[in-house]
């Protein structure tokens, strides 16, 4: 299907009107309501920018610390506390937010469109991060940070053993800044599923998309565990629910499990943005083409699978049995090898083209030096036996810097260095960046290499002296020295980063000769990225900045963009997508306000919070019941309706992706269950006091409920929503009933278990609800993709309660 | 035997200066893994390099995502999933019936040893773990509050003391004299000093009484 | 979406048959299914080795129905995706083979 594009419009006229629509206010104003993903890309890469300084010095006290045998630097807990941070903050407030920021702002201009799927939910997403990561900071400043590992292990993290609110601060803020985490990754999704430029397939979209199709679909499956442990663990801490306690029923390893069932997935989710930055940087500094699209879309596949099988061997010393370990062994060994595809395409890549020394290629240069041997000895992990000995020694330490340093830090100074025209519209002065390059890698290499030997030489991770072992100084103090040298390079990195806007010459359009998408863009990028949407496959700069293309300007004044099929990307509809708004910050504040309550123990208020929330939600869907249905010429000859009366609309596909992660926290409290049932040694559980009879009737009018409220929502029409708002709260009557009765949840874990699921179906009765009265509010033409919603929503509700009766049914057969 | 004895290498709780079969064992793979990944670091290096070279033969695609990245990928890996197996093999006191049976016990923040005394009769101490040399022995490894680890790396690798289980680690001391311990799982403010020691003695002369290691130091050769 | 799906059916068949046999095996473990007979061995080695061949014959159809010949792009990644899947199966849980050995049961 080819389309014609629309003829040429002045393109000063077109770009003015562009960013009337697109444009936010100046001044604190614009800064609080924006939306646009190129500020809030731009934002999340700063903020963890920033982090990564501040996660940086805490390496520097470490650092310090360990130079010497018996340093009197910093005592004991406050130690636990910066090696503790020092991880949080570099994985949860610099990495994660570093490649959303790179993905938000990257990757419309590469798809040919000019905003994320849901603009609001990136700003709520930002917001969420930086009043989550101050929470986390306040707590480092008043000396109430974490201390109990990044890792957070049970028991040493419940209420016994950390009775401060140092563990929970940990906790609800990680949970908080996750939020960020889930929303980023679902509008990844929707994004290169659905708002690609007309005609892109799937199978043509730049590799990057790939790579970050495969690192969103990862959060989505890989935050929840986590999540859930988080909940669980603050429920045992607040309330004395024994989820972890061994001697009532729980276990310590659960929380290992449902850890590392987030942890290991991580380091590919840290490692594939960085794997797509270098399939596009690459072949441009070698002026070619990538070797082996397939071999790598392929390599992709295998990692974002094949990652999620290799959590325990985090757990190798906790006393698994052999056939177990053998399985994570072998699953730990496979998934080098589509790491080994792409290492190899790359490097072949470089001898088909004419590899060039521009700074980002000496950063690619320091990925690969650095990486390799990274892989090589998470390989020589991988096997059980030297495991047993390297495990939680500096060789560790050692081996995971070189593959997070080696694996993202440098990719995304090579993104930065190459991606920096795009944002200032300048190019940088020559020099200090080599320079900057050439002192972090020396400074890596001497600070890490020769940690691997510390390691073997004994010294176990996060002990503050080692008096009694001299053997461990001289290469500590060489750690500690190259370490300083880094920092420098990091400093002058970033003093390279801001000097080039003060002193870099314009830019020309497309300085690196690379020809992709995003450098078709004017620069410094506009508001709207693009006039109009291409339609051909090479559109030319001036053509689109003159309109030729789908969707010109914005004569209607409206935010609208192109939103098509998955596989071929053909149009399907024009989405009208919100424009400035304060409601983000405003639901994020209120979040946080949430979270507060919640750490200072007002557990009361805390409820009060969540209403505002509910009203934030209520009028967050307003935008969509407010938009006027219009049939759209999107190209001549081609008129689209927009999604106003479409089920299949951008939200809907959102809705999908987030149910996918719903089910992925659904199928990890199943493995707590299933993980406790089988385990735990306080198992089985004393005989439960629910009374058959009211039991059961609560258990089927509830299950009636939801059965009506499905059929409701599947039925359509003019009273179905109502009905099923009203069938809701029967369900809900239903639950609180049960809740009456239960039997103590501080009695044993599975009455903790079985209080937490009545709480995940409350949860989801009640939403529904909420999306029920939305789809009731909805104007009848313009009310099918809200009903849609409702309906997918109804559905998974009601299958994830029957599972959790028979489930409950089980046990009680059991037992 | 091992490289592990030159200098630089040395310390009490070197894993380079192996002295149970089961730490040699894990030394000697280690070493094997060394030169198996320096040649391979060294490959890429190469292949890297040579991409800079003006003249270089043109390989196809191919060449590349399937011989080096799948096959050469999955051959080493299939190559080292054998010498794994291998080793695991060689972990002989997985095999041989323990003769000895001790107990570890950790709390924050130290570890108690319960083990046959001089007399046969069951001996609590603490820090100081007291075993026959040359001797298969069964370590039970249990803890009373956080999760700890049990680590002497000269005899054996570690293994994790977790609440309301109990682990079972079988290691052999070749001969007598003193090994260093300590725990290898991060446990709260005192971790630091989690360390113990474990005395072999020759089985035929116990020393007597066996006693804790902080109130009495002994002088007993590294081995 | 379809063809997404499609492309992911090999890998999703692993993770189905990984996680079942994990499960499998824990269980076994727990309840101590390597004494129980069965005609064919223990039942703990007839339920992993069972889990493990009826993965495989799952994934095997999906490599069987990949699209041949492969006229696209689109159809050569669906037959590597059918590849994938096999290789892992294969591969990771080829420990089922392996004498099992749990752990010593917990009082």
């Amino acid at each position: 299907m080819t389309l014609s594009p629309h003829p040429p419009q002045r393109a000063l006229a077109l770009h003015r009107e562009l960013e009337r629509v697109w444009g936010r206010p100046r001044g604190v104003r614009g800064f609080l309501m924006s939306v646009n993903h190129s500020d809030i890309g731009l934002r999340f890469m700063v903020l963890a920018g920033i982090y990564f300084g501040i996660g940086g010095i805490l390496a520097m006290l470490i650092r310090t610390q360990l130079a010497t045998p018996r340093g009197a630097f910093l005592d004991s807990p406050l130690y636990n506390q910066i090696f503790t941070m020092h991880g949080s903050i570099m994985m949860f407030l610099f990495a994660i937010p570093m490649l959303e920021g790179l993905a938000m702002y990257l990757l419309p201009k590469m798809l040919g469109t000019r905003d994320m799927a849901f603009p609001r939910l990136s700003a709520f997403g930002w917001w969420c991060y930086l009043f989550g990561g101050l929470i986390l900071l306040g707590a480092l400043a008043t000396g109430l940070a974490p201390d109990g590992g990044w890792f957070m292990y049970a028991p040493l993290s419940s209420r016994e053993h950390s009775p401060g609110v140092n563990a929970d601060v940990w906790l609800l803020g990680i949970t908080f800044v996750e939020i960020s985490a889930l929303c980023a990754a679902i509008e990844i999704v929707v994004t290169i599923l659905r708002l690609r430029a007309p005609g892109m397939r799937l199978t043509r979209m730049p590799l990057f998309a790939w790579y970050m199709l495969g690192t969103a679909v990862m959060m989505l499956a890989g935050f929840p565990p986590l999540i859930l442990g988080s909940v669980l663990l603050e429920l045992e801490r607040a309330f004395d629910w024994p989820f972890f306690d061994v001697a009532r029923g729980g276990d310590s390893l659960l929380w290992q499990h449902l850890f590392w069932l987030f942890g290991h997935p991580e380091v590919y989710i840290i490692f594939l943005p960085a794997a797509g930055a270098i399939s596009t940087i690459l072949p441009v500094m070698c002026r070619t083409t990538i070797l082996g699209y397939e071999a790598i879309v392929a390599a992709i596949l295998g990692l974002v699978f094949l990652s999620f099988g290799l959590w325990v061997h985090h757990m190798f010393t906790v006393g698994i049995p052999q056939m177990a370990l053998a399985f994570f062994s072998a699953a730990s060994m496979l998934v080098a090898v589509p790491t080994g595809v792409q290492i190899f395409a790359w490097i072949g890549t470089m001898w088909k083209g004419r590899p060039q020394l521009s700074l980002p290629m000496l950063h690619l240069l320091g990925f690969f030096g650095t990486f390799v041997m990274g892989g090589l000895t998470g390989v020589m992990l991988a096997v059980v036996p030297f495991n047993w000995q390297a495990h939680d020694t500096a060789f560790v330490t050692a081996h995971l810097h070189y593959v997070l340093i080696g694996g993202f830090v440098f990719p995304m100074m090579a993104a930065a260095v190459y991606w920096l025209p795009l944002i200032s519209g300048r190019v940088r002065v020559r020099g200090l960046g080599e320079t900057a390059f050439g002192l972090i890698f020396l400074g890596f290499h001497g600070t890490f290499f020769i940690m691997h030997l510390t390691g073997l030489l004994g010294m176990p991770r996060r002990i503050p002296t080692y008096a009694d072992h001299p053997e461990w100084m001289l290469p500590n103090l060489i750690s500690t020295a190259f370490a300083f040298m880094m920092a420098i390079g990091f400093v002058l990195f970033a003093l390279d980063l801001l000097l080039h806007g003060v002193f870099g010459r314009r830019s020309p359009r497309d300085p690196w000769d690379a020809g992709t998408l995003e450098w078709t863009l004017p620069l410094p990028v506009p508001s709207y990225n693009i006039a109009a949407q291409p339609v051909a496959t090479q559109p030319s700069a001036v053509a689109l900045a003159r309109g030729e293309g789908a969707l010109p300007g914005a004569p209607r004044g409206r935010r609208e963009v192109l939103a098509g099929s998955t596989l071929d990307a053909r149009p399907q509809h024009v989405a009208v997508l919100p424009g400035n708004s304060l409601l983000p910050v405003a639901t994020a504040a209120v979040i946080g306000i949430f979270v507060l309550l919640l750490l200072i123990g007002a557990y009361r208020l805390a409820p009060l919070a969540l209403l505002v929330v509910l009203a934030c939600g209520w009028a967050w869907h307003r935008f969509g019941r407010d938009i006027r249905p219009t049939r759209v010429a999107v190209t001549p000859g081609l008129i689209l309706p927009d999604q106003t009366g479409l089920r299949d609309s951008l939200t809907s596909t959102g809705t999908v992706a987030l149910l996918v992660a719903d089910a992925a926290l659904f199928g990890s409290f199943l493995f707590a269950v299933g993980f406790l049932g089988v385990i735990a040694p306080e198992w089985p559980a004393p005989a439960s006091g629910l009374a058959p009879a009211p039991t059961l009737t609560l258990i089927g009018l509830v299950m009636v409920a939801l059965l009506a409220a499905s059929v409701a929502g599947r039925h359509g029409g003019r009273t179905a929503p109502l009905a099923g708002a009203l069938a809701g709260l029967a369900a809900l009557a239903g639950v609180a009933g049960l809740a009456l009765m239960l039997d103590d949840p501080t009695r044993h874990a599975r009455d903790a278990l079985r209080a937490a699921a009545l709480g995940f179906v409350a949860l989801h009765i009640g939403v529904g609800i909420v999306l029920a009265l939305i789809a009731r509010d909805r104007q009848p033409g313009t009310g099918a993709a809200a009903g849609r919603v409702w309906r997918l929503w109804q559905d998974f509700t009601l299958v994830t309660a029957a599972a959790l009766v028979l489930v409950a049914a089980g046990q009680e057969a059991l037992a | 035997m091992v490289p592990g004895s030159l200098a630089g290498c040395t310390g009490p709780l070197s894993t380079l200066t192996p002295h149970g079969p089961e730490a040699t064992a894990i030394a000697t793979l280690w070493w094997v893994m060394l030169a198996g990944s320096a040649l391979i670091t060294a490959l890429v290096l190469l292949l890297l390099a040579l991409a800079f070279r003006a003249r270089r033969p043109a390989l196809p695609p191919a060449f590349w995502t399937q011989g080096l990245g799948l096959y050469f990928s999955l051959g080493v890996l299939t190559l080292l999933m054998g010498v794994t197996i291998l080793t695991g093999d060689r972990l002989s006191g997985r095999y041989q019936p323990a003769e000895v049976t001790v107990e570890a016990i950790a709390r924050q923040w130290q570890w108690r040893f319960r083990q046959p005394g001089p007399d046969g009769t069951p001996v609590e101490t603490t820090g100081r773990l007291h075993i026959p040399a040359g001797v298969p022995v069964e370590v039970l490894i249990r803890t009373e509050d956080v999760i700890h680890s049990f680590w002497v790396p000269q005899l054996a690798g570690k293994l994790d003391a977790i609440p309301g289980h109990e682990n079972r680690l079988r290691l052999i001391a070749p001969e007598a004299g003193l090994y260093q311990g300590r725990s290898a799982e991060f446990s709260g403010a005192g971790y630091v000093d989690m360390g113990f020691e474990v005395l072999a003695y020759p089985p035929d002369d116990p020393p007597a009484p066996f006693t804790d290691r902080r109130t009495d130091p002994v002088e007993a050769p590294r081995p | 979406m379809r063809w997404l799906l499609r492309l992911a059916a090999g890998p999703l068949i692993w993770a189905a048959g990984f996680s079942a046999i994990y499960a499998l095996h824990g269980i076994g473990c727990a309840e101590g299914w390597a004494l129980v007979a069965t005609p064919f061995g223990p039942l703990h080695r007839v339920a992993l080795l069972g889990g493990w061949i009826a993965t495989l014959a799952a994934v095997t159809l999906v490599v069987a129905r990949r699209p041949r010949p492969a006229l696209d792009r689109g159809d050569r990644l669906l037959g590597l995706g059918a590849w994938i899947g096999l290789v892992s199966v294969v591969v990771t849980l080829a420990p089922v083979v392996m004498v099992e050995s749990c752990p010593a049961p917990y009082p």
